[in-house]
């Protein structure tokens, strides 16, 4: 029986990012694809993104493993520019 | 970056790659973001026209460019798994491989682009076209940037030039590389879908 601890998966761990990041772009391309609109799809859609670019962030670019001080600053960038791109469209919600 | 090693557990004072090139990453953030929220309120103001105009854009390639952007992404992972190994040739491999994407990414981006001027669209046609063509262009001068160092890595990678203890400028290419996608990850939801 094998125990060691830092056995390999199957499929490695960036490769489940990379699939998990493929579903995702093909979801936001099915939603921009229907004649879906509205707060709540606009909202699934940047939410989406946001997830995409943490797991780019911490997993494909090694943030993960730094102080938080470089996972903050690609956090906050993120959540800042996210939130005004929400605030101006909520701008235009009657 | 991602491997099975013990070594991937640790936490590290600086992010993979020279923090040079880091700096250089936050303040194209910042660049990027500046736009991305410039277009956002433009559209504010101007919703009809923005929803009507994103209607001509052509979504399947804009979405087919995000699957090419994240797969070469991801093969830099590799790549930089691989040196990390020190597996000079197989780091090669990964490296052409994202290039390659590369200019995948920069073919079906051209076709885009003739698609778009041969309709007599230009940057002067409306405020819409104005931001996507601005930032579409700015992002395509970034992947060529990207591409030119990813071969300049290479090279250097080919000749024998990275090892399992030295491999800091596979990972600074790559650090680079992933800001490119990263920043299309944003771009292509907020102008080509977003409506």
């Amino acid at each position: 029986m094998d125990n060691n601890p830092h056995k390999p998966h199957f499929i490695r761990p960036c490769t489940r990012i990379w699939l998990a990041l493929m579903i995702l772009t093909c979801t936001t391309y099915a939603i921009g694809e229907t004649a879906w609109s509205g707060t709540a799809v606009m909202l699934a859609v940047l939410g989406t993104a946001v997830i995409k670019v943490q797991m780019v962030a911490n997993y494909f670019m090694g943030l993960r493993r730094t102080r938080w001080l470089w996972r903050g600053i690609v956090l906050g960038w993120l959540l800042l520019v996210s939130s005004l791109i929400t605030v101006a469209y909520l701008m235009t919600v009657k | 970056m991602l491997n099975n090693t013990k070594t991937s557990h640790e936490i590290h004072a600086t992010p993979p790659g020279d923090l040079a090139i880091w700096f250089f990453i936050f303040a194209e953030l910042l660049a990027f973001g500046v736009f991305f929220v410039a277009y956002a309120f433009a559209r504010a103001h101007n919703v009809e026209l923005f929803n009507e105009s994103q209607q001509h854009l052509n979504r399947t390639s804009g979405a087919i460019n995000t699957l090419v952007l994240i797969t070469s992404s991801y093969f830099m992972v590799r790549a930089v798994a691989a040196i990390k190994q020190g597996l000079s040739n197989l780091c090669t491999q990964w490296i052409a491989a994202a290039i390659g994407l590369g200019f995948v990414f920069l073919a079906i981006k051209m076709v885009e682009f003739h698609e778009i001027f041969s309709a007599g669209i230009s940057l002067s046609t409306n405020t819409f076209y104005m931001f996507y063509l601005s930032l579409t262009i700015f992002h395509f001068m970034h992947v060529i940037l990207g591409m030119v160092i990813l071969a300049a890595v290479m090279l250097k990678a080919k000749s024998g030039g990275y090892s399992a203890e030295n491999h800091t400028g596979v990972e600074t290419g790559a650090s680079y590389w992933h800001m490119v996608d990263l920043l299309w990850i944003i771009l292509f939801p907020l102008v080509y879908v977003i409506r």
